[in-house]
């Protein structure tokens, strides 16, 4: 009646739980010495560390979002309709390049109510999500606009201080190519990719005159 | 000789390997953001998550490795197989559609039992200690649905737009059994590669027996990982 009975005669009893035991046994030791430590980042045989495998659990959201200090100089100090900074705006031109199915983010630090100004254009639509981050946390982002875009102009006040910014991602097999063009009162870039790598963008501020050549910025 | 080391040895790689090549809890971030911005009907990208999500699961092949071992004839395979898509379709769109939540931790977990039931039944295990075979098809139908309820977790981890959402759903479950139809093409190939080895019933043993030892493997990573995240 059960097809599986190629065994005409099953093991002996004492056979089975031995067999049983081992396997439990084997899956014990695999769980304490490389699965737990990959996974969870529980190491206690230290199996982990010398193998190097306890670097793979920390989820690589954490690894990501650090956000840089905050700069007071890009605080705006509000008189009337007039937000008055201590320093100069920056401004700031990116081309990125989005391989087939890559995603990226781009993002600048800001303070609350600091503002910029933005343009950017796709070789092709991208899924895109222009949003906030102020890193309190996993799952703290705010998202202002979230829908495929080709390009995209405005404003933005932040909000809150912290990360902002746009996700893209190239829902297409072609390699799409975004610029980008902003000046604002932010104090860094960030371009977060799928490859999980991280770059700091230079940004340009605006006593550095193109006539001269010189770069001023301190 | 040489084969079924060198399927044991292609088996202890695949196990140690799965968990770095497919995210904890089954689809990769890349896909997990897919998900969250679409907005409306996606019937393809669905259903090709879905082929990809069985395709590189390992937990449900095992599964069904452990199932088809001793099936010899066409037609019990699909009764088989078929008995677990039921199992698991019927979870499937239940839990998605119908909002039912399970702990995906508690899921995974049973879903590890479920290998080592099955490598335990294969070696013969049941039949010695019970001295009867437990109804292999009503097992393959029950542990379906908590296949079933598995991939309907993976589904409800991500916030999916109320928009379009049953065709979406319905076409992710599609998506599953394309998926499973080419994962156990495969399996299917090599095992009937390797049964015209004298060593497949030989060591036929040896495999159920490391099928149990990945399905608790299995088992202790999920119930750890329903520690870490209770804590």
């Amino acid at each position: 009646m059960s097809p599986d009975l190629s065994t005409p005669q099953p093991p002996s009893k004492r056979k089975l739980a031995v067999t049983t035991a081992i396997a439990l046994a084997v899956a014990v030791v695999l769980l304490a010495t490389v699965v737990l430590p990959a996974e969870y980042g529980l190491d206690p045989l230290h199996t982990g560390a010398m193998l190097g495998l306890t670097a793979l659990s920390v989820p690589p959201a954490a690894k990501a979002v650090s956000i840089p200090p905050e700069a007071t100089e890009f605080k705006p100090v509000q008189d009337g309709p007039i937000g008055y900074y201590n320093a100069a705006y920056k401004v700031d031109s990116a081309e990125l390049k989005l391989g087939p199915y890559e995603y990226l983010e781009y993002k600048y630090r800001m303070e609350k109510d600091a503002s910029m100004l933005f343009s950017w254009s796709a070789s092709a639509a991208v899924a895109h999500d222009f949003h906030g981050d102020p890193g309190t946390g996993k799952g703290s982002e705010h998202s202002y606009d979230k829908k495929d875009r080709q390009s995209s102009s405005g404003t933005l006040v932040a909000p809150f201080a912290g990360m902002h910014g746009w996700y893209w991602e190239n829902p297409s097999g072609e390699t799409i190519t975004i610029s980008l063009k902003s000046a604002g009162f932010y104090s860094s870039a960030m371009e977060f990719r799928s490859d999980r790598t991280r770059r700091a963008h230079e940004l340009t501020s605006l006593k550095s005159s193109p006539e001269t050549g010189r770069n001023e910025s301190k | 000789m040489a084969h079924w080391k060198r399927f044991s040895v292609i088996l202890i790689v695949l196990f140690l390997c799965a968990p770095t090549m497919v995210s904890a809890h089954g689809l990769s971030s890349k896909d997990a953001q897919y998900l969250q911005l679409i907005d409306g009907a996606a019937i393809f990208p669905l259903m090709y998550l879905g082929a990809k999500h069985m395709v590189t699961g390992y937990d449900h092949l095992m599964f069904l490795v452990g199932v088809i071992f001793f099936l010899y004839r066409l037609k019990d395979i699909l009764l088989y197989v078929s008995l677990f898509t039921i199992g698991h379709s019927i979870t499937l769109l239940a839990g998605a559609l119908g909002g039912i939540r399970v702990n995906p931790y508690l899921i995974d977990a049973i879903i590890g039992l479920s290998i080592v039931y099955k490598g335990f039944e294969n070696i013969g295990g049941f039949r010695r200690f019970l001295g009867f075979q437990p109804n292999t098809r009503i097992a393959v139908l029950v542990f379906g649905f908590f296949h079933g309820f598995g991939l309907a977790t993976k589904l409800q981890d991500f916030s999916l737009s109320k928009n379009g959402l049953a065709t979406n759903i319905v076409s992710f479950n599609v998506g599953v059994e394309i998926g499973q139809l080419l994962a156990l093409t495969a399996v299917l190939i090599a095992l009937s590669f390797w049964r015209t080895r004298s060593g497949y019933l030989k060591h036929a043993y040896l495999t159920n027996s490391l099928l149990m030892c990945a399905g608790f493997v299995l088992v202790g990573y999920q119930l750890t990982g329903y520690c870490v995240a209770k804590s």
